[in-house]
């Protein structure tokens, strides 16, 4: 231990191989920093957040986007429905259409048949009644014929006697 | 420092503790000596700190990428924390841009010098030689000097800092001389010492813990006495360690932070 050293002001004496290397490695270092160091991390820290405001506008975009196509659907989904409902509309007053139809034609078809009917069973009485009259007239003249005999030869009593006979059938039948 | 040095002769003569002098902080050149490339324990351990930091942070900063390690988010954690809270806060970011390397290089730094006082190995800063700080200091004052030529011109900045704006002109003839020390002398001296003066006292306090609790649980014959006492002294030693470490950011960011309020002074105000 020397006793220069005792002295503390000697720690404040700069040496010339202190200054040498001090400014050699401050040259250094600052160097490093303003080249390498801080440009590196600048680039990231810019690169990063412009990579983040990308992300956000994309998602942004794609928000609209999806916004848009949902009020499209939205839309479509919406006249879809009216149209369904008109068209179910339609089609009941189609159907009521239909069952009107078919039935105002099955009834004038039921008339018409009932009609025919109704008409040829008039025309089969009447051609029964017409038959029937003859046959029952040569019936009752043979049967009168044979029970009377030449009583009744004579054509105007014959065909009295047929038409009161024929009119008393029918007021019975009526 | 003279005290402790007294102590320090009283007890080695008694054969006591090893206690650290202020010839800790003036080792004998053991490279080149003589030469203006001498180098001693204090320049070796700077060399091998700046080496290591250029290593570190050079690997570190070309494998950088997008989405961050953990190691890179503590990096990116310091270099925001120069950038956003020392240099953009105080002058803010339109003024503040080309001073973010300059900073940024003393901040890191000094922070990595001042580790090596807790380094084992080291176990003395890279900054605990008067000149290393003065360095920084000098840096400093040469770019707030350059800052008010720039933005102000010579003349007007030493107008408004020596004949300050607003004081009656007697005053002047006291202010103006501690004006022109302030922007000359007291500036960068006080940048320097502040830091200079914390890394040498702490060396002298962690070493100090340790030397006594070496001495008292190692060499003390009075083993009954001597193991709790040792063992409080290396609590000590442990807590001023983590002191050590604390301070060693503190004065690193009270460097950075005043080197940023000296420059922002030569800009006129707004």
């Amino acid at each position: 231990m020397t006793v220069a050293a005792e002295d503390g002001i000697d720690l404040f004496i700069p040496h010339v191989y202190d200054m040498v290397w001090s400014a050699i490695i401050l040259v250094i270092v600052a160097l490093f920093f303003y080249k390498y160091f801080l440009p590196k991390f600048n680039a990231i820290f810019d690169e990063r957040s412009s990579k983040i405001e990308g992300g956000i506008e994309n998602a942004k975009k794609a928000q609209k986007q999806a916004d848009e196509a949902k009020r499209k659907y939205e839309d479509q989904l919406s006249t879809a429905r009216v149209e369904a409902s008109k068209i179910r509309d339609d089609a009941r007053a189609e159907a009521s259409h239909i069952i009107a139809d078919a039935r105002s034609r099955a009834d004038a078809e039921a008339s018409q048949i009932s009609q025919s009917a109704q008409r040829s069973i008039e025309s089969q009485h009447q051609q029964a009644l017409v038959k029937l009259r003859g046959e029952v007239g040569t019936l009752a003249a043979a049967l009168a014929g044979r029970i009377l005999g030449a009583k009744l030869q004579d054509g105007a009593v014959q065909s009295q006697m047929i038409d009161g006979l024929l009119d008393e059938i029918s007021d019975n039948k009526q | 420092m003279v005290g402790v040095a007294g102590i320090h002769m009283l007890i080695a003569a008694q054969g006591g503790p090893d206690l650290p002098t202020v010839d800790d902080f003036l080792p004998p050149e053991i490279l080149f000596q003589g030469t203006p490339f001498a180098i001693n324990r204090i320049i070796l351990v700077r060399i091998v700190a700046t080496v290591a930091m250029l290593l570190i942070l050079g690997v570190s900063a070309h494998r950088a990428k997008l989405i961050p390690g953990r190691w890179q988010g503590v990096l990116e954690m310091g270099v925001s924390f120069v950038r956003d809270n020392i240099v953009y806060e105080v002058m803010g970011a339109l003024r503040g841009r080309r001073y973010v390397p300059m900073i940024a290089t003393i901040f890191f730094t000094i922070l990595v010098f001042n580790l090596c006082g807790i380094v084992p190995g080291a176990n003395i800063a890279a900054t605990a030689s008067v000149v290393m700080p003065l360095v920084f200091a000098l840096w400093t004052m040469v770019q707030y000097w350059i800052a008010a030529v720039r933005e102000k011109g010579l003349g007007r900045f030493i107008r408004d800092e020596v004949f300050t704006p607003g004081v009656p002109w007697p005053v002047y003839i006291l202010l103006a001389p501690i004006q022109i020390l302030e922007l000359l002398v007291i500036r960068p001296l006080s940048l320097t010492i502040r830091l200079f003066a914390n890394m040498i006292s702490g060396h002298l306090m962690v070493a100090t813990c340790l030397a006594f609790a070496q001495y008292w649980m190692i060499e003390s014959a009075d083993k009954l006495m001597g193991i709790p006492v040792g063992a409080t002294w290396f609590v000590g030693g442990l807590l001023m360690t983590c002191f050590e470490a604390f301070v060693a950011f503190l004065q690193a960011y009270v460097f950075a932070i005043l080197s940023t309020v000296y420059i922002n002074l030569s800009y006129p105000e707004q």
